[in-house]
């Protein structure tokens, strides 16, 4: 390999290629995740979208490798964090990742911290793991930790139990850990989809003012297209498993190529919709992941879909610099939208 | 926490108090003939002493009077001694064992509490550890085995159980002897050069360095020991593998893990603890099954405690004897049950506040 070979691999922050994860359960193979590639460079922000069961959560812990092993498999791929095959290393290099490079924030604040341990005890855990920090060291740490994401009088909330802070608090508490070993990523796991929508906003602009002060590369996994359009410089589009659209967020909220990132837009309610307007709605349901169609996931969904979706599946094409698809029909899908 | 376990503890002798009306609400079912046997040793056969040992007694007495009565004992008119009265101890005379139920308790109850503490042993090793090594080796083979060792104890009748053992290691093997120690053995322990501290014979043979008697006795203590908990052991290990397996699954064991944290940890610091309830809730009547297997062990191992006498007592109708053991036990369980209630509020810090 020569010098330049190996500097253009370790050029970007992440890079995830062809990433591809089964479950072999008794009721069959489940195809999670269908070899997704994709980069990510310093500071980026990446939203990443798609329905329930669409392989977004599957991929982010397939990363972090916390999948369950059995029933779980990482059957190919690699992901790259500045040039090292996370996919390769040994589960005792892999423990010095998860948390001090990649961290990874959850949906549910209620149920993601340890009910027996103090919130304190948590913080303090992986800076004692990961930093070598003395208890006393960690505690002072925890407690700036804890004013960073805004919790007040931080010093006496770190002994308290997680049922004494409120659901926003938890997640408050859940980012801090998270941020406490200055990650290069952040994985958010739809952490504001178990929240009250003013919970959500301050949980967004915390997460915003962070990224700034910090510089750390977000990945935000939602359902919420609205979340990734304040936040995120570019967005995945997943369905089925694949990635099917991949773009800057102006590109695929105002240009979308792919029938199902424009379904999905075309799905949310506008305020200068007159009253009783239907909201449009994507027909049928996403694919068993257990037995995948042949050819396009999204086919029989589809409106666009011609003879050739239904026996090959598209790959991811450039449409625009930055904005890839996998549809055979974008160029028609375009001109309508 | 003090004050939950204040709480905890006020409610003690309130518990006991219910417990105690209950069990003379039982004896008011025996005629007032049947209750003089708590005072008198032998009953008189003329009709008349009886009526006399009842009316100075006051068996013929309100309900309530009786009551005080038997928990304080009665001053004698003749001689002013005081007999009886159960909050001094005097639980009566036992029938079967032709000494006062007292002096019984104190012989046999050491040996009951050695098997018994034996027996946690095997409980918390044969049960809880193994329940989380199974939970953490979820379908492999070690996992296979647990679950089959306890499905056998689980289903087996603990007396059917306890005479096989006895068949096969005692009666053809002779490996393993029934009772509590060999003759020789007891000859030392009844010697005055052996110290007995705590009438536990395996610790006090330790106390006095004789590796020997030491070794007698544990000899002794197996068969019983293993009869005596496999049941509870097998329970616990299928309640702990089942509560740590739903633990695992939990999204705080994920967080842990998404922290960099060694799957030792993990499962140690972070999933055991949330594990440990239910298994923590069966400790109580683990306490509980364990006295009541103690009848059964006992008597199928000639073992000289507290259930052989009970059983003896049961068979020969003796109900002052039958009464103060059930008092004794549901001593025993309360105390247990505070204990539980006391390490839930240890191990989790939610049921601290209410």
């Amino acid at each position: 390999m020569s010098a330049y070979e190996a500097q253009s691999s370790s050029e970007h922050l992440l890079e995830v290629k062809n990433l591809t994860t089964r479950f072999y359960t008794e009721d069959g193979v489940v195809y999670a995740v269908n070899g997704i590639s994709y980069t990510m460079d310093e500071g980026d922000t990446l939203g990443v979208v798609g329905e329930s069961g669409c392989g977004k959560s599957v991929h982010a812990l397939s990363m972090m490798r916390l999948i369950p092993i059995p029933p779980g498999k990482i059957e190919a791929g690699e992901v790259l964090l500045r040039g090292r095959d996370l996919l390769k290393l040994s589960e005792e290099e892999m423990r010095h990742v998860r948390g001090a490079q990649l961290a990874m924030i959850f949906q549910d604040p209620m149920t993601s911290l340890n009910p027996v341990l103090t919130v304190g005890f948590q913080i303090m855990e992986a800076l004692k793991l990961h930093q070598g920090m003395s208890d006393h060291e960690a505690r002072a740490r925890a407690t700036e930790l804890l004013e960073m994401v805004g919790i007040p009088e931080a010093s006496l909330r770190l002994d308290d139990y997680p049922h004494q802070f409120s659901g926003g608090m938890r997640q408050r508490a859940m980012i801090a850990m998270g941020l406490s070993c200055n990650p290069m990523i952040l994985i958010a796991d739809e952490p504001t989809t178990a929240l009250d929508v003013t919970i959500q906003a301050q949980i967004m602009d915390l997460v915003k003012r962070l990224r700034d002060k910090l510089g750390m590369a977000i990945i935000w996994i939602t359902h919420d297209l609205g979340v990734v359009a304040g936040l995120a410089q570019r967005v995945n589009v997943m369905y089925a498993g694949s990635l099917i659209e991949t773009g800057p967020v102006k590109e695929i909220y105002g240009n979308p190529h792919h029938p199902y990132t424009a379904g999905l837009l075309g799905s949310l309610p506008r305020p200068d919709d007159p009253p009783g307007t239907k909201l449009f709605s994507i027909k049928g349901e996403p694919p068993d992941l257990l037995g995948l169609p042949k050819g396009c996931p999204f086919a029989p969904r589809c409106t666009y879909a011609v003879e050739r979706c239904f026996h090959e599946a598209p790959t991811l094409e450039p449409t625009e610099p930055g904005h890839l698809v996998a549809c055979w029909e974008k160029e028609r899908v375009e001109k309508i939208q | 926490m003090v004050n939950y376990v204040i709480r905890r503890l006020l409610l003690v002798p309130l518990i006991l108090f219910g417990v105690t009306v209950l069990i003379f609400g039982m004896l008011q079912f025996l005629t007032p003939v049947e209750r003089s046997a708590l005072y008198v040793r032998d009953i008189p056969k003329n009709e008349r002493a009886l009526e006399g040992v009842i009316k100075q007694y006051g068996l013929d007495q309100p309900i309530p009077v009786q009551y005080w009565k038997w928990l304080v004992g009665t001053r004698d008119p003749h001689t002013g001694e005081i007999r009886g009265g159960i909050l001094r101890g005097d639980f009566g005379y036992s029938r079967t064992a032709s000494e006062p139920v007292a002096d019984l308790i104190k012989r046999r109850f050491p040996a009951t509490l050695e098997l018994a503490l034996w027996a946690v042993l095997p409980v918390v090793s044969g049960g809880v550890i193994l329940g989380v090594i199974a939970a953490v080796n979820h379908n492999k083979p070690i996992d296979h085995i647990a679950r089959i060792f306890a499905i056998v104890g689980w289903s087996f009748p603990d007396f059917v159980f306890g005479l096989l053992v006895l068949m096969f290691f005692y009666a053809d093997l002779k490996w393993l002897p029934p009772g509590r120690v060999s003759d020789w053995a007891n000859q030392v322990i009844m010697s005055p050069e052996f110290h007995n501290y705590t009438k536990l014979i395996t610790l006090d043979a330790l106390l006095n360095l004789r590796l020997d008697i030491f070794w007698d006795a544990v000899r002794h203590l197996i068969l019983p020991v293993v009869t005596l908990s496999y049941l509870w052991w097998a329970l616990q290990m299928r309640v702990t593998r089942s509560s740590m397996l739903e633990t695992l699954r939990q999204d705080y064991i994920t967080t842990a893990r998404s922290k960099g944290l060694a799957e030792k940890v993990v499962i140690m610091r972070h999933a055991l603890p949330n594990a440990l309830m239910p298994v923590v809730t069966l400790g109580g009547s683990t306490v509980v099954g364990l006295l009541g297997g103690v009848v059964i062990v006992e008597t199928v191992f000639d073992y000289h405690g507290m259930g052989l006498a009970f059983a003896a007592a049961a068979v020969q109708l003796d109900v002052i004897t039958v009464l103060a053991f059930t008092l004794l036990n549901s001593l025993i369980m309360v105390v247990a049950y505070v204990i539980v209630d006391v390490l839930y509020a240890y191990i989790d810090p939610r049921v601290r506040l209410d």
